[in-house]
């Protein structure tokens, strides 16, 4: 039996649509440890990436350099754990109605296609066939309920034997039925035989439910129709999983990317259950839609504090698509972080049943859209827009290190790596309360309570007003009980006027929200702006306000 | 600000590990050119696989203001199906003996026919000379050239081709009294930026496209619209196209790509939307290309601004408390100052 050699180094390569982001892991000392990482503009060679964050490490640490073999010359050698973002198919949806076709979009929207969705109460039957033809889309997908609703049956057998004549003009499409539908005349008639050996490419799911119903059957069937790959949002679950293992912890993944984002919790396992974890990819959270014009300037106008008019928001968020990876200092930092948060509110609309689960214990902020800013500015969006009540640690996925990870598919040999790695994979950024339940008041400037952080060091008080946002600073690596103080029952999870709940630091702090839950920003822009920059004040450098 | 010193070196020279490969590569002339027409269900494809095609020549009839219209078309036992086009005969008749149109069979429900049809198509003429590799009905038709094409960021509307005009310099503004019929069967370049009014005066007197560095949002709806107006005109439009180049914040036209298109002064173009390029027809055509080291300031304060590569200057602190990758940068005779990577662009 040979033996196995266990490498010294490993480049870890993360390929995103805006940036391509490398790691170097090194096993100095018989554990694995993360040496340096290095992001630069996509296409850019990983190799080229590699070449300068080893020489860096070389001219910092030669004796660690030596230790795991790195040298400039040899990058090629080193074991890659490589994945890469996909870009997203194309599925046109179609249905007899609106509600119909509303209802298969919104299974569909919880998947990475993204979704061209028709009726033949929006389209006619040719703007219909055109959709189904275009040479971008991969598969169509057709829903009905079961039985059809009377405001489908008008429709259903022109539906039917449209998508039949679409299935005979692209044989390579691959077509989902959800609900009756081929066991109608219509579909039997129009598909004929043209379908010969390759009958395997219409596939039946289960119909339309009238009201929201788990959905998973039909996701899964969507899911499995692309190919499988080493996609990023793919592989970063599974690394999410065994860290909730790991740490024994429950744990939210959030990520935004240029053409998609992910929301997964992860649980560990207990007792002789394994660990658990349940995930949502969507093409809808995208950093910026593929026509912003349509899909994002209004959500992220309204996260903005500039002057920006409607036009010139679309010139920025146009030329911010394409170059995702420019102009990330200064204005343009504010401006990508709002759009991060139109995507996250996107991710967090399509994601409910997550939503609804308790506070994880930590939350991972992932992906390009966040990797950029500065980590006071990544709390509070996600404060903004993930309104859970509760206590949560938040870090981030500095060195983009859960989606390669990921690619070790044996999770008995996944788990050293992450076990290893725990500490050095996720940069802290704090500890977010979020504290519900605020009875109404009339005076928002009086005190209403107070928090005090117990660690280490000296106690630290601060008094909370009504909807206030407070930042109070904890190192990263500090830990510190925070008790809760408050005039009235509040709402943590549990009503309650006391409360204390463990807290660790970083570089945000602890932030301690009092405002509304879920978030009611002024309808009114001057106002709303006035808020947002109030809150912006507290996280972003004086340069950029 | 360096100037355009454009030379005929070639730019494929090994990107050294001292960083200039960790900028982003803009590629500025691709070929051969593999273009692709979309058609919509209705339109009729006028050329086979494998056909030699003329600038100008027929690719195919489309749809002006097409619809759908439900007729008894042809017999079940008819050897045409989904994808084909019906003509109905004199004699046919539908139902109440009214004529029924002809057209691209959709599909078949009910014992009748769903047809795309018009009233009157258009031509979409080949933008350029090539080799027909594929023609799909309802999806498209690909032409192939062995020409070079300058690559852009999109293109709107078109395809089309003209004579190379060159309207305005790179950091330009092209204005409405700056056209007239004088640029007729043009396509102009209108250097950093065109309104809309430009764009409308433009199309009126005859010009058939147009090159400019960036257009607003505002500017492509505006055009977008007036090009849907005037599509549904019962006399239609002549073919005009936009070929964009950066995209949509306002930008001087970059130095090597400017080059370019001054060399290609005077000769006959054509812009096509897939790939989004200005295609050449002679494929032996030596087009300038810039030095190696030149980069270009994509966005940021900067933008627009072109120098010389120095180096890595390592991750730096930028506005708005962000630590970024940067390089070192020589704007003419100025020291080298640090820009985020991000930010910048070569060319290849």
């Amino acid at each position: 039996m040979g033996t196995v050699t266990i490498p010294r180094a490993v480049l870890a390569v993360d390929a995103g649509f805006a940036t391509t982001a490398i790691a170097i892991l090194g096993r100095p000392a018989g554990r694995w440890r993360l040496l340096g990482s290095l992001a630069g503009p996509s296409p850019v060679d990983p190799d080229d990436l590699a070449a300068i964050l080893v020489g860096r490490i070389a001219a910092a640490d030669p004796e660690l350099a030596e230790a795991v073999g790195l040298r400039a010359d040899a990058i090629e050698d080193l074991p890659r754990l490589e994945t890469r973002s996909e870009r997203p198919q194309t599925l046109a949806v179609l249905g007899a109605s609106r509600r119909a076709v509303g209802l298969v979009e919104a299974v569909a929207a919880r998947t990475p296609w993204r979704v061209n969705a028709a009726s033949p109460e929006t389209h006619d039957p040719r703007e219909m066939t055109e959709l189904a033809l275009r040479a971008d889309v991969s598969a169509v997908l057709l829903g009905a309920s079961e039985p059809p609703g009377p405001d489908e049956r008008s429709a259903l057998d022109d539906l039917a034997a449209l998508v039949a004549a679409v299935a005979i003009r692209r044989p390579e499409m691959t077509v989902i039925l959800a609900g009756p539908v081929a066991s109608r005349a219509a579909w039997i008639d129009g598909i004929g035989d043209a379908l010969g050996d390759r009958a395997d490419r219409i596939i039946e799911a289960p119909p339309l439910r009238l009201r929201a119903g788990p959905d998973e059957a039909l996701r899964e069937i969507l899911e499995g129709l692309l190919p499988r790959s080493a996609d990023t949002r793919h592989t970063a679950v599974r690394t999410a999983l065994t860290l909730a293992d790991v740490l024994g912890r429950r744990v939210e993944l959030l990520e935004i990317g240029l053409e998609g984002g992910l929301r997964a919790v992860a649980s560990p396992g207990v007792a002789d259950q394994g660990p658990a974890v349940v995930a949502v990819r969507t093409a809808r959270a995208g950093l910026i839609a593929p026509d912003p014009e349509q899909g994002s300037v209004e959500a992220v106008l309204a996260w903005t504090t500039g002057s920006l008019d409607r036009h010139r928001m679309g010139d920025r968020l146009r030329d911010l698509r394409a170059q995702p990876w420019a102009d990330a200092s200064g204005d343009g930092a504010r401006l990508r972080l709002a759009a991060t948060r139109a995507a996250l509110a996107q991710l967090v609309a399509l994601t409910p049943e997550l939503s609804a689960m308790p506070s994880p214990d930590l939350t991972i902020a992932a992906g390009g859209a966040f990797a950029l800013a500065p980590g006071p500015a990544i709390a509070l969006a996600i404060a903004d827009v993930v309104r859970r009540m509760g206590a949560t640690q938040i870090a981030v996925d500095h060195a983009r290190l859960l989606g390669p990870l990921g690619t070790i598919e044996d999770p008995d040999e996944r788990r050293p790596f992450v076990m290893d790695l725990a500490d050095d994979l996720l940069a802290p950024l704090g500890t977010v309360i979020i504290v519900g339940g605020m009875p109404a008041l009339k005076r928002r400037t009086a005190p209403f309570g107070e928090i005090e952080l117990t660690g280490d060091g000296a106690p630290t008080k601060h008094e909370l007003l009504p909807g206030d946002l407070a930042f109070l600073d904890l190192p990263a690596g500090d830990r510190a009980l925070a008790t809760l103080e408050f005039r009235d029952a509040i709402r943590v999870g549990r009503r309650a006027k006391r409360l204390s709940v463990p807290v660790s630091g970083g570089s945000a702090g602890v932030l301690v929200d009092l405002r509304d839950v879920p978030l009611r920003l002024p309808e009114r822009r001057d106002r709303r702006r006035a808020a947002l920059v109030a809150w912006g004040e507290l996280v972003w450098p004086a340069d950029a306000r | 600000m360096r100037d355009r010193g454009a030379t005929t070196a070639t730019v494929d020279a090994p990107a050294t590990l001292d960083g200039l490969a960790l900028i982003v590569r803009r590629p500025l002339v691709a070929g051969p050119i593999d273009a692709f027409f979309p058609l919509r269900p209705g339109d009729r494809a006028l050329v086979e696989m494998g056909q030699a095609v003329v600038r100008g020549g027929p690719l195919a009839e489309r749809l002006r203001e097409p619809r759908t219209a439900v007729v008894a078309g042809p017999p079940p036992e008819a050897a045409i199906g989904p994808g084909d086009t019906w003509v109905p005969s004199a004699q046919h008749r539908g139902r109440g003996g009214v004529p029924e149109p002809g057209g691209e069979l959709l599909f078949r429900v009910g014992g009748r026919w769903r047809v795309a049809t018009a009233d009157a198509m258009e031509p979409l003429d080949a933008p350029f000379p090539g080799i027909v590799r594929e023609v799909r009905d309802g999806i498209g038709i690909r032409l192939r050239s062995p020409a070079k094409g300058v690559l852009g960021k999109e293109v709107l509307a078109g395809p089309t081709s003209g004579r190379l005009e060159i309207a305005t310099g790179p950091d330009g503004e092209l204005r409405a009294p700056q056209v007239d019929v004088s640029a007729a069967g043009a396509i102009l370049v209108a250097g950093a930026r065109i309104d809309a009014e430009a764009l409308t005066r433009a199309r009126a007197v005859g010009v058939r496209g147009v090159i400019v560095a960036a257009l607003g949002v505002k500017e492509r709806r505006d055009f977008l619209a007036s090009e849907r107006r005037g599509r549904a005109g019962v006399h239609g439009v002549h073919p005009f196209g936009i070929l964009v180049l950066d995209g949509a914040a306002r930008r001087p036209i970059a130095s090597p790509v400017m080059a370019i298109l001054e060399a290609l002064e005077g000769r006959t173009v054509a812009i096509v939307g897939d790939p989004p390029c200005l295609v050449l027809d002679d494929p032996d055509l030596e087009l300038p290309l810039p030095a190696a080291d030149l980069v270009r300031v994509r966005s940021g304060p900067l933008a627009g601004a072109e120098g010389t590569w120095v180096g890595l200057a390592g991750p730096r602190h930028f506005p708005a408390g962000v630590s970024l990758e940067a390089g070192f940068v020589r704007f003419g005779d100025r020291p080298p100052i640090a820009v985020p990577l991000g930010d910048l662009e070569r060319f290849a």
